[in-house]
């Protein structure tokens, strides 16, 4: 299958800092990833490099040419203040395919449309922004990533700060937009229990050690607790697995990991 | 600085007619303020929803010190022709500040320190510079402005540069409005955000640099803030915003203008409190609605 990013022995950092070193893999298309660690671990990091926003120190980092990215902030790095109706932020996902001074046209509108219908929002799309709730929104910003028809789906903490309902709505959204577009979907995540379900392939990101494979291979008390350097259970539950850490004294504390 | 009654217009016997024909004696005046606070209240939508509203302030602030500092040379006797000019200092001291914050330099200091400081040194530096400057009325000049004092050259040179900061503004607005609103996500899309800020600083920096010495220090701060503020408390779309925030600019001009000549009161302050009168009024019915 053809590869749309290639990390080639890549090291990646600020400044003269490196945050991370030695990362090889590839995404290729039709794959749905999920990149997880706790925060600070490096994911915003490779995400950087991914999207091109950031140069690697050392190695290199490959993107197929004509690739496009749909990138889903995560919901608070928008500003809500800003007086927009959805379809506005929605057409901003073509503002580069648009054009530099130039004005959307009927068929921007059009397609705007279409990806608010395609998360399942259109009627929302004359409302104000900041009056939509949090899975709303992240609908918004996935709708705006989509109308620019990109080759990669690239989502950044897409469930932070949501509820089980709203969780549950958007994983269930991504899962379908990869199984009924093949769309090629990269989702980070601090949340390995919420991930895991939902994605083929994890990679996994943990105080500068880095670690690829598919969800089987992840999801293994070996591997986990060999990445979090902590005694990890990976049990099974109606199909889910949940991911539980082992506390020292003995008690279970589940969503540690 | 110049009133209504250092030249003997004021009638208050005669009030309305006579206030029509007095202001009509200061219209040339009046054609600037309303420039000034055209120009400013579109660019003060971007400085509120951005929150600079203090890099604004600094600016202002940087801007009437460099007027500050054109007349203490002045008063010295250094004159290097155009260079020594009020609006040229004036304009490149505030250009050299929008390269200093458009940079966006990160250091120990964090960004909103390092704008208060900027405005304590401008605000002191001006102020020295002023009390030591051969120009009796300078110091009046330079915290009110001096609006009455507006030629029709003056309104001119306001439009040469109001308009051509109005185009690139409308030309450029989905550019500008996308990297205000989400700035990571525009950078993927292959906009270079840094420089789009500086573009946006830069039209800030013009606008204020060129309105500094007529308006001063209030009035300018006044028209990047208040107008843009009641239009946020009136429309919830970015069309809606644009239209309020200029259309109370402009009646508060006119308004804040008209009643000081009149009854003699300084024109900037006047007309900052008629744009205070119009945020209190767009606060009112916001809640009205809000509540219904």
């Amino acid at each position: 299958m053809t590869s749309l990013v290639t990390f080639d022995r890549a090291t990646l950092g600020y400044g003269r800092r490196a945050v991370l070193t030695d990362i090889s893999f590839d995404i290729p298309e039709g794959d749905f990833l999920g990149l997880v660690g706790p925060n600070g671990a490096g994911k915003t990091t490779i995400l950087r490099a991914l999207l091109g926003t950031l140069e690697p120190l050392g190695g290199s980092v490959t993107r197929s040419p004509e690739l496009r990215f749909g990138y889903v902030p995560q919901r608070d790095q928008v500003d809500y203040n800003f007086p927009l109706k959805v379809v506005d932020v929605v057409m901003m996902g073509r503002y580069d395919r648009i054009g530099l001074g130039r004005r959307p046209t009927a068929d921007d509108r059009r397609r705007a449309h279409q990806a608010l219908e395609h998360v399942g929002i259109d009627r929302l799309a004359d409302y104000p922004l900041a009056d939509l709730s949090g899975g709303q929104k992240q609908r918004t910003l996935i709708a705006r990533a989509l109308v620019g028809e990109p080759n990669v789906l690239v989502l950044d903490e897409p469930t932070n700060g949501m509820d089980l309902v709203a969780t549950t709505q958007i994983l269930g959204l991504v899962r379908e937009l990869h199984d009924r577009d093949r769309l090629t979907v990269l989702m980070v995540s601090h949340a390995l229990n919420e991930v895991a379900n939902y994605v083929e392939r994890i990679a996994l990101v943990v105080e500068g050690g880095f670690r690829i494979g598919t969800t089987d291979e992840i999801m293994t008390e070996q591997a986990l607790t060999e990445m979090y350097g902590i005694p990890v259970e990976v049990d099974s539950f109606d199909g889910h697995r949940i991911v539980v850490a082992r506390r020292q004294t003995g008690e279970m504390a589940t969503d540690s990991v | 600085m110049v009133t209504a009654s250092s030249l003997r217009v004021v009638k208050p016997g005669k009030w309305p007619p006579t206030v029509f024909s007095t202001v009509l004696l200061f219209r040339e005046a009046l054609y600037g303020a309303l420039v000034i606070a055209l120009a400013c209240s579109v660019l003060g939508v971007y400085v509120v929803l951005r929150r600079i509203v203090f890099v604004g302030a600094a600016l202002a602030q940087i801007s009437s010190a460099g007027i500050a500092l054109a007349l203490w040379l002045a008063g010295v006797g250094i004159a290097l022709g155009p260079v020594t000019e009020p609006t040229v200092v004036s304009l490149l001291l505030t250009l050299g500040a929008v390269m200093f914050f458009a940079s966006g330099a990160r250091g120990r200091v964090p960004p909103d320190a390092t704008i208060g400081v900027t405005y304590a040194v401008a605000a002191a530096v001006g102020i020295l510079l002023i009390a030591k400057a051969a120009t009796g009325e300078a110091h009046d000049i330079f915290l009110s402005g001096n609006i009455l004092g507006i030629t029709r050259r003056d309104t001119l040179v306001l439009l040469g540069v109001t308009l051509p900061v109005l185009a690139v503004h409308a030309v450029f607005y989905k550019e500008l409005l996308f990297v205000s609103f989400d700035r990571e996500t525009a950078r993927t899309l292959g906009y270079n955000v840094r420089w789009w800020d500086l573009l946006l600083y830069l039209t800030l920096g013009v606008v204020i640099a060129s309105a500094m010495q007529f308006a001063g220090v209030m009035l300018v701060f006044n028209f990047l803030v208040l107008p843009a503020v009641t239009g946020l408390l009136l429309s919830r779309t970015m069309r809606g915003v644009f239209f309020w925030s200029v259309a109370s600019a402009l009646v508060a001009a006119f308004v804040g203008f008209s009643l000081s000549v009149p009854f003699d009161l300084p024109s900037g302050p006047a007309i900052s409190a008629a744009s205070g009168a119009f945020v209190l009024l767009a606060w009112g019915a916001r809640r009205t609605i809000t509540r219904s």
